[in-house]
């Protein structure tokens, strides 16, 4: 019954927003998953546009978590309901390139005059949100791990900094706990599939999946299961079984247990500023991640979230949409949300206005994430993923991969499980999408 | 959509047998079930005519419409269903969901973790309810606050509590689990299966005490006091009046209980796994219930979300059918 009078205070709702809004400006819904600060950034962020113009009002609404939001615009489209933008995390990109319900950032853009030149982002966004050049979503708020650490920690336990490779890293980290300075060296952040498996495999190049990570086809299988990614899980297993490698479970994200002070490091998403500014009160400072020694290392791979615009709205609607994205790739908008949020600037130009302010000497741990991404020249491996049903396969794959944490199995049996049961999921996405991209 | 109302719509069916049920839902079940075996009383002298019970009866079918009926029904045919999360594609696949269920060691082993849970669960909640129905039926002084404290944790979210749960047992953060260390055991269910399957054991339990425990004392008051007193004569203690008297006495409301316990152990947990373990750690803590939402509503695995809620649904008509069939007859009703 609840939630039966919630459907009709809702459609109450509704109709007297529409009447009110009925002759002001364009109206458009925009849903995010940006929470607690990041979420008072995006309110921000869409006030200054709201205010820049008087055609058209963006209306932010936080939905949860990004699976929440996701699961939100699914329920909504399939009920004719849907916002004019919804923001959906990288993992969800064939989901929603595949889902029929979105119209191409690209395609909008040119039917609405403001052609986008997918040229002017980076190019780690790029390769990921572009298919044949032409870009499929907004490039939003993208991010790619760093590695945080304790100056005071590190500096007690006898170091200048960390180790830039896992072998000169992992010695430091085993000393920080043996020597008492803490009693958690390094934490593990909740989405490791992410920065110690996938950002691994980029870093190091080696292959995550066959045709270039799913880039070429619907008919990539995973081959992680072997060489280099073993030996980083068992490290993992190792750091976690010593206790060295702490996991934050329940009650707690992984972060707090860094801005505490609790854990000495913490392998995160360059995001991540927003809440060790805020929340730290020692001499913190951040790095590259660390990669495999004698390895050349690659540039990392993005994570964070686009727009996708959704079908089934008027012209008038596109409109709003078009400039609102408009106003988004601006390179003063660009910098603003670089420089409040952490996350990198998505336009080269962005870029370097944000370089010639002078910032990066102020603030040189903002600068960290956007270098490893452009390092270099990408390979094959570190190109980006393009994985069908791949929040299905990240749970599998995690819970495989703390199954030899906890000493289910053995590494190698745990790596083979994830590997098949990521190829059942990826065989089920083609079964499905037969003839797609 | 279907999944989740379809398995918050379950406890409604397999619940349907008992005779204390809160929500309109529960009523009308009940109500129509005991139709079919008495035509006497109430309801021959009221009722002669069919219309007014009609629409007395209608709003509340129409709600089991709309939240039960239909999303069974959509489960049921998306069970054979491979489907793109936003409906783009949709093929039919036979029992290919249903198969690949049977053959996932991932889900046998929630499976087992389920029975060990719900078992755990009742075993747990129905001692610890007894004990406290019987020991505040001994106390005079201040019965009624004792009674009420032991009520409140009903009032809980259960989201909140898993969270508040989860953050006392965790092993960086958490008070009771750096009680729990000081005490010298390795408190970690982030790394011990174990500990993560008791953690959700004591949040389920700690959530339904009170359910069990206002039908205990409700049962317990309802023993005749004629019995009790001539046992008193007789030089029965306290403990071997429990044991002997009340205890025999109350097994309708026990056996009640045991079965309501189930039904919400398999179907009424999912928010309390979610706050508290996520089904983590690698499972440990994956009840069916919450594979059916992470499946559904996480991974967006539509077709085995919809195939695992209607294997539930097969178990909740199994449950309801067991109690109707064995415990209702061997409970003695003449008290």
């Amino acid at each position: 019954m609840r939630r039966f009078y919630g459907v009709l205070a809702g459609a109450g709702a509704m109709l007297l927003a529409g009447l009110s809004s009925a002759q002001a400006a364009t109206e458009i819904e925009f849903w995010h998953a940006m929470s607690g600060a990041l979420g008072e950034r995006v309110e921000e962020l869409v006030k200054k546009f709201n205010d820049s113009q008087t055609e058209y009002v963006v209306k932010a609404i936080g939905k949860g978590t990004y699976d929440e939001v996701l699961n939100g615009t699914i329920a909504a489209y399939r009920a004719k309901r849907q916002p004019e933008i919804v923001q959906s995390n990288e993992r969800s990109f064939l989901t929603m390139v595949n889902s029929g319900a979105i119209v191409p950032t690209s395609e909008l853009m040119a039917q609405q005059g403001h052609p986008i030149d997918a040229s002017q982002f980076i190019a780690p966004v790029v390769s990921y949100y572009a298919i044949d050049g032409k870009l499929q979503a907004m490039p939003f708020n993208s991010s790619t791990p760093i590695l945080f650490y304790n100056r005071d920690h590190f500096k007690a336990a006898g170091f200048d900094k960390p180790g830039a490779t896992w072998q000169e890293l992992e010695p430091q980290l085993d000393a920080i706990k043996a020597k008492g300075v803490s009693k958690c060296a390094m934490v593990l952040p909740g989405d490791y599939e992410w920065s110690f498996l996938e950002n691994y495999s980029a870093v190091n190049d080696i292959p995550y999946a066959t045709k270039r990570n799913g880039m070429d086809g619907l008919d990539t299988s995973y081959v992680f299961n072997k060489g280099k990614l073993v030996g980083q899980v068992e490290r993992m297993k190792r750091l976690v079984s010593s206790g060295v490698m702490q996991l934050a479970g329940q009650g707690i994200i992984p972060i707090q247990l860094f801005t505490s002070g609790e854990c000495s490091t913490i392998i995160a998403s360059t995001a991540s500023h927003a809440a060790v500014v805020a929340a730290a009160k020692f001499d913190w400072s951040a790095a590259e991640l660390p990669y495999e020694q004698g390895v050349t290392p690659k540039n990392s791979v993005i994570g964070g979230a686009a727009l996708w615009t959704l079908k089934g709205h008027t012209p008038e609607k596109y409109k709003a949409v078009a400039a609102f994205y408009d106003f988004l790739a601006k390179t003063d908008t660009q910098v603003w949300w670089h420089q409040a949020t952490g996350y990198v600037p998505v336009t080269t130009a962005a870029y370097e206005a944000a370089k010639a302010q002078g910032y990066y000497q102020k603030n040189p741990t903002r600068e960290i994430a956007v270098v490893q991404l452009m390092r270099g020249t990408p390979s094959d491996n570190s190109l980006g993923f393009r994985i069908g049903n791949s929040n299905q396969i990240n749970v599998a794959i995690m819970e495989e991969v703390s199954a030899a944490f906890l000493g289910k199995k053995p590494v190698q049996q745990a790596l083979d499980d994830a590997v098949a049961r990521g190829n059942e999921s990826l065989r089920r996405y083609e079964q499905l999408n037969a003839g797609k991209k | 959509m279907p999944a989740r109302n379809n398995t918050a719509a379950l406890p409604v069916a397999a619940g349907g047998g008992g005779l204390r049920l809160r929500q309109p839902l529960r009523r009308l079940f009940l109500k129509s079930a005991g139709d079919a075996q008495s035509e006497s009383g109430l309801k021959r002298a009221h009722f002669q005519e069919w219309r007014l019970p009609f629409w007395l009866l209608a709003p509340q079918l129409f709600i089991l419409l709309l939240f039960f009926f239909i999303p069974s029904i959509r489960a049921l045919i998306q069970a054979f269903q491979l489907t793109d999360p936003f409906g783009a594609t949709t093929q039919w696949v036979g029992f290919q969901n249903f198969e690949r269920l049977f053959r996932s060691s991932v889900y046998w082993s929630s499976a087992q973790v389920t029975l060990i849970f719900t078992i755990a669960q009742n075993v747990l909640t129905l001692s610890i309810a007894l004990l406290l129905a019987f020991a505040s039926n001994h106390i005079l002084r201040g019965r009624g606050a004792y009674r009420t404290v032991l009520l409140l944790p009903y009032a809980v979210a259960p989201a909140i509590a898993g969270i508040m749960l989860a953050f006392l047992f965790n092993p960086r953060v958490g008070p009771v689990a750096h009680m729990l260390q000081g005490l010298g055991l390795d408190w970690d269910p982030n790394r011990n299966s174990w500990h993560a399957l008791s953690l959700i054991v004591m949040a389920a339990s700690w959530k339904h005490i009170c359910y069990n425990y206002i039908f205990l004392v409700a049962a317990l008051l309802s023993v005749p006091q004629s019995i009790l007193e001539s046992a008193y004569l007789d030089g029965a203690g306290p403990v071997q009046r429990f044991l002997r008297i009340s205890l025999p006495m109350i097994t309708p409301t026990l056996f009640f209980l045991i079965v309501i316990n189930f039904v919400y152990g398999l179907f009424e947990t999912f928010a309390i796994v979610d706050a508290t373990t996520r089904g983590g750690p690698a499972g440990a803590t994956s009840i069916l219930v919450y594979k059916v939402y992470q499946d559904g509503f996480v991974t967006l695995d539509l077709g085995s979300s919809a195939a695992q809620s209607v294997v539930l649904m097969a178990l909740a008509l199994l449950l309801t059918f067991a109690q109707f069939r064995f415990v209702e007859r061997r409970v003695n009703y003449s008290v």
